[in-house]
């Protein structure tokens, strides 16, 4: 042995290596070992032989006697995994040998779980906001909430705090504050775009995670009159020309010159702008009139946000008691206007609460909550069902339990097979539900909801684990029960194949399960057929006014009276009218109304129209007269009211209304001239309310021109031409008033669309489980099935006995489905104001669909076993 | 008596009794490999030791280091009654086969 220790020591890498994986008591003596040889090594073979003769002694020595080892045993850990692949081989036989068994099994399983997934989808996307955004935990804004008893706190503030609270509060960092109003139109290249946007400050490049394709974020936002676009927004407009540097003119908001385009982020932020412009170019527009006053108003509090961060080791709660005394010192205790003042961190906006005046679209945290609900009763009742099938299976398995536990096989390793069965089971859902989702995702996109909301239902390879850790759960949940179940089936008697009457086997739980199936598919028809009878109901009925061959033309700020000059030039023109807004759109407009100083105020919605109107959607006048042309000039003094206004001012007969004088709004003494029956003005679900007609031709928005509507395109076309050389700047908007009322229904059609889908999902379930409970039920009598077909029963008399008891069911279940199906749709077609009748029709068609997917489950089975052959069934007696 | 005795490890266990008191990997290692002039790694010479050990034939014990092997201790290994009887009775068992090998079959000078 050599005395001396060479300098050179033994490959580090090797030496760690070896440290990780030998165990502790060889450790020290087979590393001295395999020193002591390296030493030998590099006498005889020089450094670099010996380290590799060094790294394969580490790698040989690699064996049962060195590895660490975990706590429990080694024999029980490698028989663990063995016993896995074996579950796996079995489960995977298992499947392929009950074909029609799996297969109904995976399949509604994987309709359950396609709608979960994109749930999981729509989830994943919701709380994908922001998430870029470097100071995503650290940045808050400042919200609001009003006094007045109006529960619903903004998001918005005055502008002034945020100068208020930057004097009189050191831990403050970066602040931000926006205000909106940059919109517009402007012309480019001949066409007008319309462009939305807010004000803003340099300090947003600080505070928020947005970077700038071109331009320099310190100095985009300084001047006045500057603006930054969004990257596709700037496309749009300059069409592939060099942004940066042009003007862009939007009238009266005054020219801007483009200093940035916006770069693309990654993800989606909850504030939504398409351009940015300097908020010091506010003043100004404040000078001239363009935009309300909100820089230093305190009463302005719709209008503006205002982000901060604070400081490292500030506590956004030492704000609070500042914010109080602003509140008091600014707004008087009886002002109408008397605000609390409020701080709301920005990873909370959204999903969050619900908030008014937000900055952008957001989805309240309910929303989340329900889709998660919702997603786990789809779950449930398709594990309900696999429950239900796989019980019926159970008896087929009794023998195979029977050997196992014969073979030494423990109760939790039994229940563990199962549930890798029903595991496998989910995964092959899994695949199923995510070929479906490639159907699902675009039906889904293809609401109008889904523009309003802004999904983005993107499959990412996190999102792919999500979907599979969510399989393994529903295998987990589905299978759980059935597992449990068939490995307690006692050896012995599993042999003999006679299953234990515990619970599942008792016939009162089977009919009780059967009953309940019926009873979810009853409701669920009735309510669907329900839901689609009211929908259609609602947008078929008759509002009240004629709404046919009627356009309406947006004014887009040109003058009601020459446009309706030049129009009534065209020989199909019968009536022309103004008004401010379109009925039954769910926007009115609404005001208070006195009869003297005193009183307390009605509040009456209204509209602005015109001395044409009543004549144009043709309502009726019950009492007095229609408008004056000259009504509409100089000072208002006339109105005419609804039936209900009539009512509402305590007038029993509708010509005691008339020539009432009447307060509008504290300011204007106005007398009533007619009263009109009562229309819908309002959607059609709400009451009609006391409502009246004004005459401003200065609020007018739209010209709704009726025509004759023999070739409504050439009338359209020809209108548009008219528009075309009146005002050749905008382009002509017009929309028939039935569409216009078709396109805000499209809102319900979703809906209807929605609930629809769900029906059909559960319903589906539902059949399925009928399927399993029906086999389940008709397999214990299989036996008997035999002996009577053997003594010669009929086929018709076996049906008959083997459907005998589920008729009886099928009849407790109408009875108690169709009351739940009525007390629960009444419920919900209370709220409308107009409402469908539950109809003999209903009845018939959801009894008519019960008995199809009886017939077809049930009888099927039965079939099925009445013209099996008898000897199989009786071969093992 | 234990399970047969592999030839290796008969010979690890030799070599132990042999080097008496100062068994440890690497020195059974280098034996085999002198005295032998057999390839042996030092991976398997030191399995076959713990398998001895398992077997109740050796017994180890952590011994001084002895200054060369950087302060890292040895393994000592020591062979135990049960090694003892178990190499005597593997020993008589050759020994009676080879006794009854006739003479003309394999001819060994001096015996």
């Amino acid at each position: 042995m050599m005395e001396r220790e060479h300098d050179m020591l033994p490959p580090k890498l090797a030496d760690r290596f070896f440290k990780w994986y030998c165990n502790k008591p060889l450790y020290e003596s087979i590393h001295g070992d395999m020193q002591e040889r390296y030493e030998e090594y590099l006498e005889e073979f020089g450094a670099k032989k010996a380290n590799r003769k060094y790294w394969m002694d580490v790698v040989r020595f690699m064996n049962r006697h060195t590895l660490k080892r975990s706590k429990k045993s080694n024999t029980y850990n490698s028989n663990q995994l063995i016993m896995f692949s074996n579950y796996f081989k079995v489960g995977f036989r298992n499947l392929l040998k009950n074909r029609s068994f799996t297969l109904i099994n995976v399949l509604g399983l994987s309709v359950s779980m396609a709608v979960c997934l994109v749930i999981i989808l729509m989830i994943n996307d919701q709380m994908s906001y922001d998430n870029f955004q470097v100071n995503k935990d650290k940045a808050y804004r400042f919200t609001h909430r009003l006094n007045s008893g109006v529960d619903l706190p903004f998001a918005t503030v005055p502008l002034p705090l945020a100068d208020q609270v930057e004097e009189n509060f050191s831990g403050i960092d970066d602040m931000v504050r926006f205000r909106s109003g940059f919109s517009g139109e402007l012309l480019e290249d001949g066409k007008t775009v319309s462009i939305n946007g807010l004000f803003t400050e340099p300090s947003f490049f600080d505070l928020f995670s947005f970077k700038l394709d071109q331009g320099d974020p310190k100095t985009a936002l300084t001047n006045p009159q500057s603006v930054v676009l969004r990257k596709d927004i700037a496309e749009k407009i300059f069409n592939g020309k060099n942004a940066i540097g042009q003007t862009l003119d939007l009238g009266k908001r005054g020219s801007y010159l483009v200093t940035g385009v916006l770069a693309e982020f990654p993800g989606k932020t909850h504030i939504q702008f398409e351009a940015l412009a300097s908020f010091s170019s506010i003043s100004t527009l404040e000078k001239n009139g363009s935009l309300v006053s909100a820089l230093s108003n305190w009463e302005n509090a719709t209008s503006s946000w205002v982000y901060f961060t604070l400081n490292e080791g500030v506590n956004k709660d030492n704000l609070y008691p500042l914010l109080d005394d602003i509140g008091k010192e600014r707004y008087n205790e009886d002002s109408k206007f008397v605000a609390n003042f409020s701080i709301q961190k920005m990873s909370d906006i959204t999903p969050g609460p619900l908030y008014g005046n937000q900055i952008g679209s957001s989805m309240p945290t309910f929303f989340v909550y329900g889709l998660g609900i919702l997603a786990m009763l789809i779950i449930v009742c398709a594990a309900f069902n696999y429950t239900n099938l796989s019980a019926a299976r159970a008896l087929t398995r009794t023998k195979e339990v029977g050997v196992r536990k014969v073979m030494g096989a423990r109760r939790h390793q039994l229940t563990l097979q199962f549930i890798v069965e029903s595991i496998i089971v989910s995964m092959l859902s899994l695949v199923v539900a995510i070929g479906l989702l490639q159907i699902l995702i675009p039906a889904f996109e293809g609401l109008k909801m889904s523009a309003l909301l802004n999904w983005n239902l993107e499959v990412t390879p996190i999102i792919y684990f999500q979907f599979f850790l969510f399989s393994i759960v529903v295998g987990l949940i589905t299978g759980l029960f059935p597992a449990l179940y068939m490995s307690s089936f006692k050896p012995i008697q599993a042999m003999k194949k006679i299953v234990s009457s515990n619970k599942l086997s008792r016939v009162s739980l089977r009919k009780a399960l059967i009953v309940f199936q019926f009873v979810i598919s009853l409701v669920l028809i009735v309510s669907s057929t329900l839901v689609y009878k009211q929908m259609t109901f609602m947008i078929e009925k008759d509002y009240g006014y004629v709404k046919e061959n009627i356009i309406n033309v947006q004014l887009q700020g040109q003058n009601f009276e020459i446009l309706k000059t030049e129009l009534e030039k065209l020989p199909f023109i019968n009536h022309i009218s103004g008004a401010n807004n379109i009925p039954s759109r769910g926007q009115q407009s609404d005001i208070d109304v006195r009869i003297s100083q005193p009183d307390e105020p009605i509040n009456f919605n209204y509209y602005s129209v015109d001395d044409s109107y009543i004549d144009n959607l043709q309502l009726t006048l019950l009492a007095g007269s229609n408008f004056l042309p000259n009504h509409g000039k100089g000072k208002e003094s006339s109105i005419i009211i609804n039936e209900t206004a009539a009512g509402s001012l305590g007038f029993s007969s509708p010509l005691d209304a008339i020539g009432q004088p009447l307060i509008i709004d504290d300011s204007t003494k106005v007398s009533v001239i007619g009263v009109i029956k009562d229309y819908n003005y309002a959607m059609l679900f709400m009451d009609i309310k006391p409502m009246m007609l004004r005459f401003k031709p200065s609020h007018f928005v739209y010209a709704q021109v009726n025509l004759s509507g023999f070739d409504i395109t050439n009338e359209i076309q020809q209108i548009e031409n008219v528009w075309k050389e009146f005002d050749p700047n905008h382009a002509f908007e017009a929309k028939t008033f039935q569409g216009e009322i078709d396109e805000f229904n499209n809102f319900f059609y979703d809906i209807l669309y929605i609930i629809g889908l769900i029906s059909f999902l559960s319903i589906s379930i539902a059949a399925m489980g009928l399927l399993g409970i029906a086999t389940y039920s008709i397999q214990i009598r299989l036996k008997e099935v035999s002996i009577r077909k053997v003594l010669g029963a009929s086929t018709n008399g076996l049906m008959f006995l083997l459907s005998k008891g589920f008729m009886k069911l099928f009849t407790i279940a109408m009875v108690i489905g169709f009351s739940l199906a009525y007390v629960a749709n009444n419920a919900w077609l209370n709220e409308f104001a107009y409402r469908v009748k539950f109809g003999v029709d209903i009845f018939l068609i959801a009894a008519g669909a019960m008995i199809i997917i009886g017939a077809l489950t049930i009888g099927l089975q039965a079939l099925k076993a009445t013209t099996a052959n008898p000897a199989t069934n009786l071969r093992d007696d | 008596m234990n399970s047969n005795l592999g030839e290796f490890e008969e010979i690890v266990l030799l070599l132990v009794a042999a080097q008496h008191g100062e068994a440890y990997g690497l020195s059974v290692t280098k034996s085999i490999e002198k005295e032998l002039q057999r390839s042996v790694t030092m991976s398997s010479v030191h399995t076959a030791l713990y398998r001895l050990e398992e077997k109740g034939l050796v017994s180890s014990e952590i011994g001084d280091s002895d200054g060369k092997r950087r302060g890292r201790r040895k393994r000592i290994f020591i062979i135990t009654a049960l090694g003892k009887k178990s190499l005597i009775a593997a020993r008589e068992a050759r020994n009676h086969i080879w006794d009854m090998i006739p003479k003309f079959v394999i001819e060994i000078a001096g015996i």
